[in-house]
């Protein structure tokens, strides 16, 4: 059986009269796209930055592809990529000196071509002979990104990648996301922006005052959390629908006119019976919709949220 | 990886290109040009100026040229190159070359000989010019080749020394504080050249040498160094200490490199360093007393009446300066050890102790004890006292630094420099105000650094009774600052501080 592409074992990270990360343990099998998300302070960069080597560790084991970070820090390098909060670049180098920088260091083989495909990949084709002082911080941003891409790593860990994006930078990230998890690499990214992770994370990390609250696949997390969140639209059936979800096992029901949102706590063949008893019933459900599966509703039902 | 393929080393050539070197190559020429111009108009028309041969006018010219070299290729280098490295850390570009699969050593030969090019490229041309002056003179090239090797061999040395000022401190600036203990000590080499080690790690007895030959043999600058009686070649002594001591600098560069949560210097490489420096200094000053200090002087010695007397006093001087330095190079963070303690389980004194630069104090003076007991090997009998307040001296100094570090470290954390400032003035500094202040030089007495010095520069048996119990005064204050010490680990291994805050 394949090792996972990342692995932390009881991770403990001690600052002056604060533990950082304290007994986090979390495994991210190949090919999966995993947000870490917790509020600012949670720990998710200084994990980051234990996982890459940066941050010494009290204790724990970090292993990538089952190559373990204090004995073959040689071979977490050539497996591992990090881009840190901020963007460290040269600034009077231009984008393809900077990168071209990295690619020696990574000794890249035909570094030329690669580094075209990097700054293809983060939309940076044209600002290619622009000095990286005259780059705004979510082009930096993404220059960055393009130099952790040049080695092309297995293992991706993106601390807050988003930050400093402009809408339209952040709609291209999440494609270049997806198309990350397309080509099956792994990736740890972090965000306190719920909404950055959604749409290309199929898991997810809870973190709080530098431990795991929880962590899994979406789905999964949604169903530990024991109660669904899910929101239905009707046509004319105002009172009927409430008699019955009222009569079902609902909770926190909220309604208007066209529909209403509620909690449900039974398994799944309930919920189907709860909509076929809707239908069967006379209602016109014109939409019906599980929010389980949306990051933020499972962040804020966590309880990781006191840093907020 | 040849130094064409090292990227950081194109990287930083890349960069000081696209700020510009033409200008500083233009200003180096231009110096260098209006001193050869000098020394031409002199061989043109030699009765409108004052010198007594082409020779002696060479040597002026090119000794200028050989000071602006200095000044650019070892104080512009250090300078240069300690700026880069902190404004590399501050940037987080420090942290991503050290993320690729480039070697620590790779780094670290990027930095050195790539952050100060343009230094070195003014400093080739003033080489250049120099070559010329020396052939117009009709000067030895050895002498050329001698002053180039001894500049480029400090400039290697001090640009090392400047890649641990940039990985040791905060602000791109601050790496230049490290050269000020040098300066502090130049101020008095100038006065004994042949007999003071700070002219041999600077190569100024090695030049002033090559510069003096064929003066006459009483100069002070003309004789070769004597290293316990044996003379040694200037040169060679230079660059010898350079050498060793640079790869103990080297190692240090490259380990911090690798991982950066280990400490500067290793435990025997601190030993090692204050061994080699004492050792030098001691055998520098062995051809005064031939091992009879406070018995005779030596009379072949040049200006040995003049130098006698306040030579040891200085050089005890010089040793405590060095010891501190290495104490706070090799005094942990308080912090590590905690987290240490958390790893292994074994929060206690005796891993404080074991960690702490407490027991540096005591093998670096052992070390200086021992060394220094060479100046007294046929006169113990009659002036042990002396050495033995010296040794204890140092002891007392070197622990009361190390547990006043550690303790202000302890207790006051990010405000630790100036309380251990203050104390360090309480206890070495004011006694000499308050003895100037009340005319009253036993104030003076009760300084931290008097009884060594007082006692190696030759005094009477009644103020050597005096100074003992100064020292063991002085040893009391020790003692208490230990129970402070000790104390504050105990709270810092309290398991209240190891408590994850509540949720």
């Amino acid at each position: 059986m394949p090792s996972p592409a990342l692995t932390i074992e009881q991770l403990r990270v001690d600052f002056p009269g604060v533990v950082a990360v304290n007994d986090l343990s979390l495994t991210v099998e190949t090919g999966d796209v995993c947000g870490l998300i917790g509020p600012n302070g949670a720990g998710k960069t200084t994990t980051m930055r234990a996982v890459s080597g940066l941050q010494e560790c009290t204790h724990g084991v970090v292993r990538v592809d089952g190559h373990e970070l204090t004995r073959e820090p040689e071979e977490l390098k050539r497996r591992l990529g990090f881009m840190p909060d901020f963007c460290p670049v040269y600034d009077q180098l231009t984008a393809t000196e900077f990168l071209d920088h990295f690619a020696r260091a990574y000794n890249v083989p035909d570094r030329t071509k690669r580094i075209e495909h990097c700054l293809e990949l983060t939309w940076l084709t044209e600002k290619r002979a622009a000095l990286c002082e005259e780059l705004s911080r979510g082009m930096k941003q993404r220059l960055v990104l393009a130099k952790t891409l040049l080695s092309d790593p297995q293992v991706l860990l993106l601390d807050e990648p988003a930050s400093g994006l402009d809408p339209l930078g952040r709609i291209e990230l999440r494609k270049l996301m997806l198309q990350l998890r397309e080509i099956g690499k792994t990736v740890l990214i972090s965000s306190h922006i719920l909404t950055e992770l959604s749409g290309f994370c199929n898991k997810a990390a809870i973190m709080e005052r530098g431990r795991l609250v929880m962590a899994g696949t979406i789905a999964e997390l949604g169903q530990k959390l024991g109660r669904r969140q899910l929101s239905v639209k009707w046509r004319n059936a105002d009172d009927l629908a409430l008699q019955i979800l009222k009569r079902e096992r609902v909770k926190n029901l909220e309604a208007n006119a066209q529909g209403a949102s509620f909690e449900f706590e039974g398994n799944p063949d309930a919920l189907d019976g709860l909509l076929k008893t809707l239908v069967v019933e006379g209602v016109r459900v014109t939409e019906w919709r599980d929010n389980t599966d949306d990051l933020e509703q499972i962040f804020l039902q966590s309880g990781a949220r006191e840093l907020m | 990886m040849s130094l064409a393929d090292n990227p950081i080393f194109l990287t930083q050539k890349r960069l000081i290109h696209r700020a510009g070197v033409l200008a500083a190559v233009l200003i180096a020429a231009l110096v260098g040009l209006s001193l050869l111009s000098g020394l031409i108009a002199y061989l043109a028309a030699p009765q409108d100026f004052d010198f007594r041969s082409s020779r002696e006018a060479g040597k002026l010219f090119y000794g200028w040229v050989i000071g602006v070299e200095v000044l650019v290729l070892i104080i512009g280098g250090f300078a240069k190159i300690s700026r880069v490295l902190a404004d590399d850390r501050k940037a987080g570009l420090w942290e991503s070359n050290r993320l690729t699969p480039l070697k620590p050593e790779e780094i670290v030969t990027g930095y050195w000989l790539g952050a100060a090019l343009r230094e070195f490229y003014m400093g080739l041309v003033l080489a250049g010019i120099g070559l010329v002056m020396v052939l117009l003179a009709k000067l030895p090239v050895t002498l050329w080749l001698g002053t180039q090797a001894l500049i480029i061999g400090a400039a290697l040395f001090f640009g090392l020394l400047a890649l641990l000022a940039g990985m040791a401190v905060q602000r791109p600036q601050s790496g230049l504080i490290l050269l000020l203990p040098l300066i502090f000590l130049q101020m008095f080499s100038f006065v004994f050249p042949r007999y003071t080690i700070i002219n041999f790690l600077l190569p100024i007895y090695g030049i002033g040498n090559l510069f003096s030959a064929g003066q006459h043999p009483d100069s002070d600058w003309s004789t070769w160094p004597q290293l316990f009686g044996m003379p040694v070649p200037p040169i060679a002594l230079s660059l010898g200490i350079q050498l060793v001591i640079g790869i103990f600098f080297w190692r240090a560069a490259v380990r911090k490199t690798a991982n950066p949560f280990q400490p500067l210097l290793l435990r025997w490489e601190a030993i090692a360093i204050f061994s080699l420096l004492v050792a030098i200094q001691q055998a520098l000053v062995w051809s005064i007393w031939h091992g009879e200090f406070g018995n005779r002087l030596d009379a072949q010695a040049p200006r040995t009446e003049a130098i006698g007397a306040p030579m040891l006093a200085i050089v005890h001087g010089g040793t405590i300066l060095i010891g501190v330095l290495i104490l706070a190079f090799a005094s942990p963070m308080p912090e590590r050890v905690r987290v240490e303690a958390l790893r292994t389980g074994r929060g206690n004194l005796q891993l404080a102790f074991s960690r702490s630069a407490v027991w540096l104090a005591f093998a670096l003076s052992g070390v200086a004890a021992v060394v220094s007991a060479s100046q007294f090997t046929f006169s113990f009998k009659a002036h042990g006292t002396a050495w033995a307040l010296a040794a204890a001296n140092l002891l007392i100094f070197f622990l009361m630094f190390s547990l006043l570090l550690e303790f202000c470290r302890l207790r006051f954390q990010r405000r630790a420099v100036g309380f251990v400032a203050l104390w360090l003035f309480v206890l070495c500094l004011l006694p000499f105000v308050l003895a100037g202040v009340f005319s009253n030089e036993g104030f003076a007495k009760l300084s931290f650094l008097a009884p060594g010095v007082i006692a190696l520069a030759g005094t009477e048996i009644d103020d050597l009774n005096y100074l003992t119990a100064s020292t063991v005064a002085q040893l009391a204050v020790v003692v208490l600052l230990f129970l402070a010490w000790q104390r504050q680990w105990k709270l810092l291994f309290a398991p209240s501080t190891t408590v994850l805050p509540a949720k």
